[in-house]
């Protein structure tokens, strides 16, 4: 799998993310890395405890990575998570968490995926 | 940024990714340093915050978000000398305005651009590292005005001392204790609210506490005796002319040590209970200033010797002031005093700024005894006098054309000697239009002088040139040294120049001539050889692809032509040649007198050169006096027997005796066949017989 076929399987822009990062190299990288951020076991868990500000945090930051990344997609809903969490809106929130959720697990599997074709 | 040592930054976020893609974009550029919160940030910050050139700061983090760090680092002056730059996906504008207002300089929004990052990272750090070396440069120039204005009211204060017949140092020592009360006071009560530079302004506007003294008539001033009750009114009156003396300065009103001045000037003989003079003020209605420059007089004027009376000691001065019998204080300024007897004595016997005070002593002397009396403007204009006569006196005396012109007033001034010279008027207004300086300099003189003047520096300001100058109908070569003034202005301009013009026409002519002899034959002005041989080898050094040719000639039976017909006839018959042969070549040929009937002529040509030597030949073959002169010639080329003038002389020589062999009266175009023909040494031999001139190398 190359890079381009993972960000095409996780719904990202992989023309965006080179344009602006510029380097093959640095983009791999933090692809990989993005597995290992802790913020989407501390959105869910955060909301699981109903801390809501806890659970804005995460969501910005989810949101913020997806944007540097261009991981269009889960950018996209985990945007529109943080900003019912930002207004309060715990039920909204909650709606909104599914899909958070299943495009989360789509990119890490495309990304576990390309992983392990290039290790 | 630097090679020497590289900018640090602090990247502050939670996300360890999101500084991580920073980190890489920055990195090798700069240090960098990261903090996952806003606690951490201030914690870092606190600690060394001077290292960092620039924080790269996130919004949304737990523990203190970006707007908490930018609270903090205002509150702590951070935010002036330590640019931030907001990186967030916040996109809401309130947000953006809010960091802009808390002092970031900037807001990067994610998702965020690479090369956008670093330039901005770049331009941030070296807007803010201009604006550092801008400010160190305004606190230069404010510190280079307090100096001058300083060293102005330094000036001003002498002089009113002189004239006051006081000693030399009570305004220095008023001024050091203005300084040492007023910073006492401060620590002592908030009363006051003077800032370090309200102190440092009072302290030099105490110097012209007696200004207004300038205006008191002469006779009471420095009356020995006690004054009358009508003297002492005037005498009063000094305080209102001082402060109407600042008042006047319109353009000044609202400058700071004018105005402290005007209070101390008008307010210093107010009394703390009300009974001072002019107005009657009291207690802290009182300028502060006014107050402490009024002590310090006192207590001054107690501590020193007198003609009228010794020193007294501090605590004998204080205890008199205490007592009130020298007028009336604050008691807090009394306080200060008292208790700081040692630290007073200290300062006051501080040498200071002596050498300073040795030069201003020499400068307001002067200026002071020009209204006093006539004794140091006597001798100063006798001095300046004296120098002007002993300028007259050399100038009259010299040869030399001096001249001086100044832009300001466009006016060119001329040695009496040398405007004889010229023909011109001693002093010519707008020299650039004289048509007479035209006539003698050339037409653009003085556009060009100036031009070439524009072009010296302040550190080497003189030019020197040779120039031909029309005089008294002849043109003769001067010698001439030109000066520019410049101006002490940032850039500097030319603000005139001075300078000489020296006759060297009869050694100029000497010298000519003798470069001319030294490469030239007399007889025919021809080159001669040394100088011709220089001249072909330069060439065929500088021009290596050229085609040159040298030819050799000499005249046929020449000998036999000055035994017959005199050596005037020969010398008739050399010039006549040598004048054909500079007629039938180019200027940029070279022909020269070998020797006795020998000559050379080596020239470039493009294609044939048969046409060409059979032309040149033509022409030298006339007839003199009824005397058929021919010759006989040998041409060696280049591209035959090689580029140097040895071969090419040598070729030619042997193509010439091949001529000569063959006949005379004829050329020949070297070629090997007459390789082997005799050596040149033996020329002379084969010559002899039939009667020709010798050769004479």
């Amino acid at each position: 799998m190359t890079i381009e076929e993972c960000y095409a399987a996780l719904g990202g822009n992989y023309g965006d993310v080179l344009g602006r990062l510029r380097s093959e190299r640095l983009v791999q990288k933090f692809v990989l890395k993005f597995v290992d951020d802790g913020s989407y076991k501390l959105l869910c868990d955060s909301l699981d405890g109903g801390n809501i500000q806890e659970a804005f945090r995460a969501a910005h930051t989810i949101k913020g990575m997806c944007q540097n990344l261009a991981f269009d997609k889960l950018a996209k809903s985990s945007s529109e998570l943080t900003e019912a969490l930002r207004a309060g809106d715990e039920a909204n929130a909650r709606q909104l968490l599914p899909t958070v959720v299943s495009d989360y697990e789509q990119t890490v599997r495309a990304i576990t995926e390309y992983k392990n074709s290039v290790l | 940024m630097t090679a020497m040592q590289k900018e640090r930054i602090l990247i502050v976020d939670d996300s360890e990714m999101n500084r991580s893609i920073l980190a890489d974009i920055l990195y090798g550029e700069f240090e960098i340093t990261e903090a996952e919160n806003g606690i951490q940030a201030l914690s870092i910050l606190q600690e060394e915050s001077g290292k960092f050139s620039l924080v790269l700061l996130d919004i949304v983090m737990p523990e203190m978000d970006g707007f908490g760090v930018l609270a903090e680092m205002n509150r702590l002056n951070l935010i002036d000398n330590l640019p931030v730059i907001m990186v967030s996906a916040e996109t809401a504008s309130s947000q953006i305005e809010r960091a802009y207002e808390l002092g970031a300089t900037d807001f990067i929004m994610r998702p965020f651009d690479a090369s956008i990052v670093h330039r901005r990272v770049v331009n941030t750090i070296l807007l803010y590292a201009k604006q550092k070396k801008l400010i160190s440069i305004i606190e230069d120039q404010i510190d280079e005005k307090e100096r001058v204005n300083s060293l102005m009211v330094d000036i001003l204060s002498h002089i009113v001392e002189f004239r006051n017949g006081e000693s030399g140092l009570h305004i220095q020592h008023v001024r050091v204790l203005t300084n040492f009360l007023l910073t006492k006071v401060c620590e002592k009560t908030d009363r006051y609210p003077l800032s370090e530079t309200d102190i440092s302004i009072i302290s030099i506007a105490s110097a012209l506490h007696d200004i207004g003294k300038i205006g008191i008539d002469d006779h009471i001033l420095n009356k020995p005796g006690p004054l009358t009750d009508e003297e002492y009114k005037i005498m009063k009156t000094h305080s209102t002319i001082g402060a109407r003396i600042l008042d006047s300065l319109t353009m000044y009103k609202d400058n700071p040590l004018v105005r402290r001045a005007y209070e101390i000037c008008r307010w210093h003989h107010e009394r703390y209970d009300g009974k001072g003079y002019p107005d009657g003020l009291s207690g802290d209605k009182i300028p502060i200033g006014a107050q402490i420059v009024a002590l310090a007089d006192v207590y001054d004027a107690l501590t020193s010797e007198r003609v009228y009376k010794k020193a007294f000691s501090h605590e004998k001065a204080v205890e008199m002031i205490l007592e009130g019998k020298c007028g009336a204080f604050n008691p807090l300024l009394l306080k200060c005093l008292a208790e700081n007897g040692e630290a007073i004595r200290n300062i006051l016997a501080k040498p200071t700024e002596k050498v300073l005070r040795r030069e201003l002593r020499g400068f307001t002397d002067a200026l002071a005894h020009t209204k006093a009396g006539e004794v140091a403007s006597d001798r100063t204009l006798r001095l300046l006098d004296y120098e002007r006569m002993k300028y007259n006196f050399f100038a009259a005396m010299t040869e030399e054309i001096q001249f001086e012109y100044s832009v300001a007033t466009d006016t060119m001034t001329i040695s009496p000697l040398g405007a004889k010279k010229l023909g011109v008027e001693e002093v010519v207004v707008s020299p650039e239009n004289s048509e007479k300086l035209k006539e003698i300099i050339g037409g653009d003189w003085f556009k060009t002088l100036i031009a070439t003047l524009e072009k010296s520096t302040p550190e080497k300001p003189e030019i020197r040139y040779e120039k031909q100058l029309h005089c008294n109908g002849e043109y003769r070569w001067h010698n001439i040294i030109v000066r520019a003034i410049w101006t002490d202005e940032i850039p500097p301009k030319v603000d005139g120049f001075i300078g000489k013009a020296v006759d060297v026409h009869d050694a100029h002519i000497t010298i000519t001539e003798l470069k001319e002899n030294a490469t030239h034959d007399p007889l025919t002005d021809l080159l001669n050889r040394a100088e011709a041989r220089a001249q072909i080898e330069r060439r065929l050094l500088n021009y290596p692809n050229h085609k040159y040719a040298l030819a050799c000639f000499d005249i046929d039976f020449f000998k036999q032509a000055n035994d017959t017909y005199g050596h005037l006839f020969g010398d008739k018959v050399l010039k006549s040649i040598s004048q054909r042969m500079t007629r039938s070549i180019r200027a940029s040929d070279i022909c020269a007198r070998m020797g006795g009937d020998e000559f050379l002529i080596f020239f470039e040509y493009d294609t044939d050169i048969n046409p060409i030597i059979a032309r040149i030949f033509k022409s030298l073959c006339c007839s003199v006096d009824k005397f058929d002169v021919t010759i006989s010639m040998g041409v060696a080329e280049m591209n035959v027997v090689g580029e140097s003038y040895e071969e090419l002389f040598h070729r030619a020589d042997l193509a010439l005796y091949h001529s000569k062999q063959s006949g005379r009266n004829q050329y020949h175009l070297y070629d090997d066949s007459m390789k082997d023909v005799l050596p040149e040494s033996n020329l002379t031999a084969i010559d002899a017989p039939v009667g020709d001139e010798n050769k004479e190398d």
